[in-house]
């Protein structure tokens, strides 16, 4: 079958690509088409003091920071180019391109974003390829690491989504109330991910409402999407816990990850006067299965001295689910089958006390070193809860439940 | 009627002290092509328009501004004293709007005096200059102290 998600990125890729540059600046403002150039990046190196389980940003880059690596550098480390282009008139194209770590180890540029926006009118765009997703408060610039004041925007929350972008249509409308000026964006894709050289996961009929407003110094975020996930892992284990009848098949519909809808709703609201700035946020990822039903959120906010920007992060992660279950009724099976049930139900246990449960307390420093780059030195106590490894990855046999431990990452973020 | 002109000859020289403000501070001046319809507008209002908040003036009419280099005095005051933001708190506001795709910070010119140029011929244009280079091609409609 075709790989229909891709046709409106390479329409878009063909059309940022192949629009024929306009004649040269020198005309009056808006008349002619133009070019730009720009990009980010960030270099950073983390050390961790859990050395049995890696620490990562994303569960879709993961970083090596503790077990594989004494400092990683693949934590936060990317660099991002996008080229622009307007035609002076209604339609613009924007292409990014970003390399860091992924799942499959390498570090080959991703297309971040390839879209053609067309500008109706001033309040009214429409934009189709491969989109930003509105998640959260930074989840479109996440990756300019620049934009953020701390060194990565808090795991608790983020890495509960990953994906940053969707292809498919968007459109954005601004409006205003009162003093209060909104932008609502609403928009229809799919994506799909992949986790290792054979399997994706993917995202189908992604949905999604999301409504900015600002009045002064505050704005307040909220967004809502739903999607169906089609994540072709751990079959043989739900196929094998189907073999034990009724209940089997009760548990293996409750858990298993594929064809399942899953729901985020997220709002939050960040306060920045200029000397100094609040933020907090609350976002529940609801994926129905394994993956779990975790509610996030965190509370940020820091102090403008100059180029030197404290700032101190208090977030966490619940989940609204049993890390553990007790799976199949074994005193209804015949002995024989019991062993059986008994490791399939450990197993299923095992994959739930992945379900993060995690709070994290961070103090950081800021320094705007230069106009264009920023020096950020950041301390994270981490502690995962109930029994689960939180957002850790790459879990050693060695690894003990309910050890808190240290996170240092000094960081460079630069633009251009 | 010598009670008339002496009244317009204070409201005058009030204005230019308005405009002047304290001696030492940059004097910095908002200004609209003397054509456009616009006679005042707020400080937020200002704000908005140069970080691409609002893309109309409050009339409706469509809204394009101008900017200085960045690195310039003027231009480093302007964004203080507007928008309550530093140049490092600019360059964080333009990273996310531009590699969000959401939009390209405001056209530089090299000077007021370029400014002053392109926004006289342009009711669509809004700019802000030093006050030294006002003349009567353009519309002063926000005194930045």
């Amino acid at each position: 079958m075709p790989k229909l998600h891709q046709t409106p990125v390479l329409f878009a890729v063909a059309g940022a690509l192949f629009v024929p540059p306009a004649a040269h600046a020198g005309h009056a403002v808006g008349q002619d088409g133009n070019w730009t150039f720009g990009g980010f990046g960030t270099l950073s190196a983390v050390h961790s003091g859990e050395k049995q389980a890696d620490y990562a940003a994303n569960p879709l880059n993961p970083g090596e920071a503790g077990a594989t690596r004494d400092w990683s550098y693949a934590v936060d480390s990317r660099l991002g180019t996008q080229l622009t282009y307007n035609n002076g008139g209604h339609w613009s194209a924007v292409l990014q391109v970003v390399a860091e770590r992924h799942l499959t180890h390498s570090w080959t540029p991703k297309v971040e974003w390839a879209n053609v926006q067309y500008q109706v009118s001033p309040e009214l765009s429409l934009r189709v390829g491969r989109i930003a997703l509105p998640l959260f408060l930074s989840g479109d610039y996440r990756k300019a690491s620049y934009a953020l004041t701390s060194v990565r925007t808090p795991v608790e929350l983020y890495s509960s989504l990953p994906i940053s972008n969707s292809d498919g249509i968007d459109a954005s409308y601004r409006w205003n109330a009162g003093a209060v000026k909104n932008t609502t964006q609403v928009l229809f894709g799919g994506t799909s991910v992949p986790l290792s050289d054979v399997t994706r996961v993917k995202a189908h009929k992604l949905a999604g409402i999301s409504n900015t407003s600002t009045a002064g110094a505050l704005t307040v975020r909220a967004t809502a999407i739903e999607g169906e996930l089609e994540t072709p892992l751990l079959q043989e284990l739900f196929s094998a816990i189907r073999q034990f009848g009724p209940q089997g098949e009760v548990l293996a519909r409750r858990y298993e990850p594929d064809r399942k809808r899953a729901t985020v709703l997220s709002i939050g609201a960040s306060y920045d006067p200029g000397e100094w700035f609040v933020m907090g946020e609350i976002g529940r990822v609801n994926a129905r299965s394994m993956l779990g039903d975790k509610t996030a959120g965190y509370v940020s906010g820091g102090y403008r001295l100059g180029s030197f920007t404290p700032y101190t992060t208090f977030s966490k992660v619940v989940a609204n689910t049993p890390n553990r279950v007790a799976g199949l009724d074994l005193s209804t099976l015949p002995p024989p089958y019991a062993p059986a049930a008994r490791r399939l139900n450990m197993e299923l246990n095992g994959l739930l006390s992945m379900i993060a449960e995690q709070d994290s307390t961070s103090l950081g420093l800021r320094w705007d070193a230069a106009s264009n780059a920023a020096v950020k030195l950041q301390f994270d106590h981490v502690r995962p809860r109930s029994g689960t490894s939180g957002t850790l990855s790459n879990i050693q046999p060695g690894y003990r439940y309910g050890r808190s431990f240290g996170v240092f990452s000094a960081s460079v973020d630069f633009v251009f | 009627m010598g009670a008339f002109s002496m009244i317009r000859k204070l409201l005058c020289c009030l204005l230019l002290a308005l405009l002047a403000g304290p001696a030492a501070a940059a004097e910095l001046v908002v200004v609209v092509s003397a054509r456009s319809p616009i006679t005042a507008l707020r400080a937020e209002q200002v704000a908005d328009i140069f970080l691409s908040e609002a893309t109309r003036f409050p009339d409706g009419g469509e809204v394009v501004a101008l900017d200085l280099p960045i690195g310039s005095p003027l231009r480093d005051d302007f964004y203080l004293k507007v928008a309550n933001r530093t140049p490092a708190l600019m360059k964080a506001y333009w990273t996310k709007r531009i590699f969000t795709g959401r939009g390209q910070p405001p056209r530089e010119l090299p000077s007021s005096q370029a400014v002053r140029k392109l926004v006289a011929d342009n009711p669509t244009l809004i700019g802000y200059i030093d006050r030294s280079a006002l003349d009567a091609s353009v519309r002063p409609v926000l005194v930045v102290h």
